[in-house]
């Protein structure tokens, strides 16, 4: 018997056998259905978490704008309009009426004492808006530079946190935090110079006691 | 669904039992589905089930830490030509009866069945030629019986 001989009949023999692929095409066709389900629902599921994650990152980005930077827009816009281009305003340059008058808003007069540790030198002060917010605005200078001062006594606004952020407003630089009973922003024209201050003041305010 | 067949064919005279060949030919068929991504495009098709079928079979085989090398019992021919085939296919060792599968009932070149197994080419030849030959030594006797 030749290969070729062989070959046919064996070839012939097996292929003539009956087969029946009709229970295994049906349980895999079933496999992949089933599979496919579990793959959708992880994609809804997948697609759904990061839909909540996105949500969650644009609320908190909202919250974070509306809050702090309109905060530090608003006390830039002040420091440029009454120190840099020296609107008339009244002011008071005596430190007893000054802290008399931060008292009355609820802003201890310790603290605008303790600020004047840090080697600024306090000048001036009054009330001012920021946000329809009452706010003290006090002046101080350091090295011929003028720096702008807002405190205002923490009341049911959102925190933002007991550690010094910085911002820049157009030309102005603003830093902010918070202390356990004030909201401080603080402004210069210089880079980093008011976040250099307010982490000065965050150091004095926060050791006050509470 | 395409090739089926072949691959059920191939893989009752690989497993001892019926229903583990249509084990092995369903989770063939689902690896195919999910790696279909792996396929190349104007490649033979044919030869990458198969290539996928004896991979799922070998590892079976090394977990189960046996390789089937008994003569299938799930094949039932009807015919008595059939039967003696089918009786020499099975005394064949498993390797021979694979190579032999593949070229002879699929048609596969030796290259084809050499790429499918991971197999020098030159194995698969040899392994060929040892089946023709056992499977005619086995199928001489009853050859002559029939004649008689």
């Amino acid at each position: 018997m030749t290969d070729d001989e062989l070959d046919q009949r064996v070839r012939a023999s097996i292929l003539s056998e009956e087969l029946d692929t009709s229970r295994v095409a049906a349980a895999v066709r079933s496999q992949i259905q089933t599979q496919r389900r579990h793959v959708r629902g992880w994609a809804v599921a997948a697609a759904a978490l990061i839909a909540m994650v996105l949500a969650a990152g644009f609320s908190y980005r909202t919250f974070r704008r509306e809050q702090t930077p309109q905060l530090c827009v608003a006390a830039a816009q002040d420091h440029e309009r009454e120190i840099v281009n020296g609107e008339p305003r009244q002011w008071l340059s005596d430190l007893t009426a000054i802290q008399s008058l931060g008292a009355k808003q609820g802003v201890p007069a310790s603290a605008i004492a303790a600020l004047g540790t840090t080697g600024y030198s306090l000048e001036r002060g009054r009330l001012c808006f920021l946000k329809k917010q009452i706010y003290l605005h006090l002046v101080y200078v350091k090295d011929g530079t003028e720096y702008s001062v807002f405190l205002r006594p923490l009341t049911n606004e959102a925190p933002f946190g007991h550690s010094v952020r910085e911002v820049s407003v157009g030309a102005e630089d603003s830093a902010y935090f918070q202390t356990t009973r004030l909201t401080a922003v603080f402004v210069a024209g210089h880079s980093h110079a008011a976040a250099a201050f307010a982490r000065a003041g965050a150091r004095v305010l926060q050791g006050l006691p509470s | 669904m395409p090739h089926l067949a072949a691959l059920l064919r191939v893989a009752r005279r690989l497993t001892p039992e019926p229903a583990s060949a249509e084990d092995l030919v369903q989770e063939t068929m689902l690896l195919a589905w999910r790696g279909f991504r792996g396929f190349q495009t104007g490649t033979n098709a044919r030869a990458w089930l198969f290539r996928i079928m004896f991979n799922v079979f070998h590892g079976q085989a090394r977990r189960e830490l046996r390789v089937p090398d008994l003569p299938s019992r799930g094949v039932r021919p009807m015919l008595q030509e059939a039967a003696e085939i089918a009786e020499a296919l099975g005394a064949l060792s498993l390797e021979q009866r694979t190579v032999l599968l593949l070229c002879v009932v699929e048609g596969f070149t030796c290259r084809e069945a050499a790429g499918i197994l991971d197999l020098p080419m030159g194995t698969v030849m040899s392994r060929l030629s040892r089946a023709r030959q056992e499977l005619r030594e086995s199928l001489a006797p009853m050859a002559k019986e029939a004649y008689r």
